[in-house]
């Protein structure tokens, strides 16, 4: 079964999008910031991440471009999921090595859709 | 609603659709007329069908009859045969063609998704023959509420997430500030769209190389599926191919086309008596 990390500051998103994924058989970890999403990373690398742009302590931008940087941190398919929804932002995540970019509000169908686009389904 | 009401709904959209409606399927019918209802200020869709009934109107009731078909459709829903023409079908063409210009019909192609799909994915296949064909794409539908979405090109927050990677919405369409995204000006001068019955002749649309009409073809009453057989197979030129959705079944309804033996999901004109209108 495939790995996927979500990470978002909201609970809520973690949990909607945790149901979502976990139907697309994932198996599923939650972090809070990109700070420790990048340490679980460390300990195991999941196959896909899921990823808000603004969160406290490290933001997703900035998460992503630390992860590039790791061994195995060009691995996993990041798939962005935020607010953020304009093009400059969107080509900004494409350069820091983002794989699909999610534009919330997201539902089940979208999720599967992006996924699918990046051969994760 | 009425057994009677649905019973006249079920004629309206035979007449003017062909499309058939078995009684279990009534809630379609309240679904997809609610915005027509709201509209009209009709409190039931008994009231619209008594008002039908006192006051023929033969416009309204073709956009009752347009307003009843399903309007389903996302970017590339037809993955798999939009890349057996992209790769196959229209090389195979462009090989056949003295003029370098090949035509396809997207025949009930609802709001545009699929026409434009099909004009991303050739764009894509910039090192192939085909970038040096000239390519026409034509989509038709029998809403004209569906083809002004479709020629405005412009879509919403969640009809450009589902079926499209973030690389081709970025790459073909813009931004409005509004949230909404629209078709680049690059990509329209190749698509074009216009209302078009099934159920008649479509000689005025020329002949095409390649005619795809995925998902019409099941909803339909049988003497309307053989009426539009008919109207697709007169429109294709010689060796031409017509595709039809993937769960789709013609056996039995036309002598005019049969399964191509070289084009996995493809149907060739059995007679020569195909469109001579080319291009």
């Amino acid at each position: 079964m495939k790995h996927c990390l979500i990470v978002d500051d909201s609970r809520v998103v973690r949990t909607v999008a945790g149901r979502i994924i976990q139907d697309l058989s994932f198996t599923v970890s939650e972090a809070a910031h990109g700070a420790e999403a990048l340490e679980l990373c460390r300990k195991d690398m999941p196959d896909a991440i899921l990823l808000d742009w603004n969160m406290p302590v490290m933001n997703g931008l900035d998460f992503l471009r630390a992860l590039r940087r790791e061994d195995n941190g060009k691995d996993p398919v990041v798939v962005f999921c935020t607010n953020e929804n304009d093009s400059e932002h969107i080509s900004e995540a494409i350069r820091a090595g983002a794989n699909e970019y999610i534009m919330k509000p997201f539902d089940a169908e979208i999720v599967e859709s992006k996924f699918s686009e990046v051969g994760l389904v | 609603m009425q057994e009677s009401t649905f019973n006249e709904l079920a004629d309206l959209a035979l007449r003017n659709s062909g499309q058939h409606f078995a009684p279990t399927k009534s809630y379609l019918m309240d679904a997809r007329l609610s915005n027509i209802s709201r509209r009209e200020s009709f409190a039931t869709l008994d009231d619209l069908v008594q008002c039908l009934k006192a006051r023929p109107n033969p416009r309204f009731e073709q956009e009752v009859a347009a307003a009843l078909t399903s309007k389903k459709t996302s970017f590339f829903a037809e993955r798999e045969t939009i890349e057996q023409i992209v790769t196959h079908a229209l090389p195979q063409r462009l090989k056949l063609s003295k003029s370098g210009i090949l035509r396809i019909w997207c025949a009930g192609t609802s709001t545009g998704q699929e026409a434009w799909s099909l004009a991303m994915r050739i764009r894509e296949d910039v090192g192939s023959p085909l970038a040096s064909a000239q390519i026409e794409i034509i989509g038709s539908d029998l809403s004209t509420d569906c083809v002004e979405t479709a020629k405005r090109g412009v879509y919403g927050h969640f009809d450009v997430q589902k079926g499209l990677s973030i690389h081709r919405l970025m790459t073909n369409f813009n931004r409005h500030d509004n949230g909404e995204w629209e078709i680049k000006d690059d990509l329209r001068e190749t698509v074009f769209f216009r209302r078009q019955n099934l159920l008649n002749p479509a000689s005025d649309l020329g002949g095409f190389d390649v005619i795809l009409c995925s998902n019409i073809i099941s909803s339909l009453a049988k003497p309307a599926k053989r009426q539009v057989l008919e109207t697709l197979s007169k429109q294709m030129l010689p060796d031409a191919y017509l595709f039809f959705g993937p769960d789709e079944s013609i056996e039995g309804l036309s002598s005019s086309i049969k399964p191509s033996r070289d084009m996995r999901g493809a149907f060739i004109r059995t007679s020569s008596d195909s469109a001579t209108a080319a291009a």
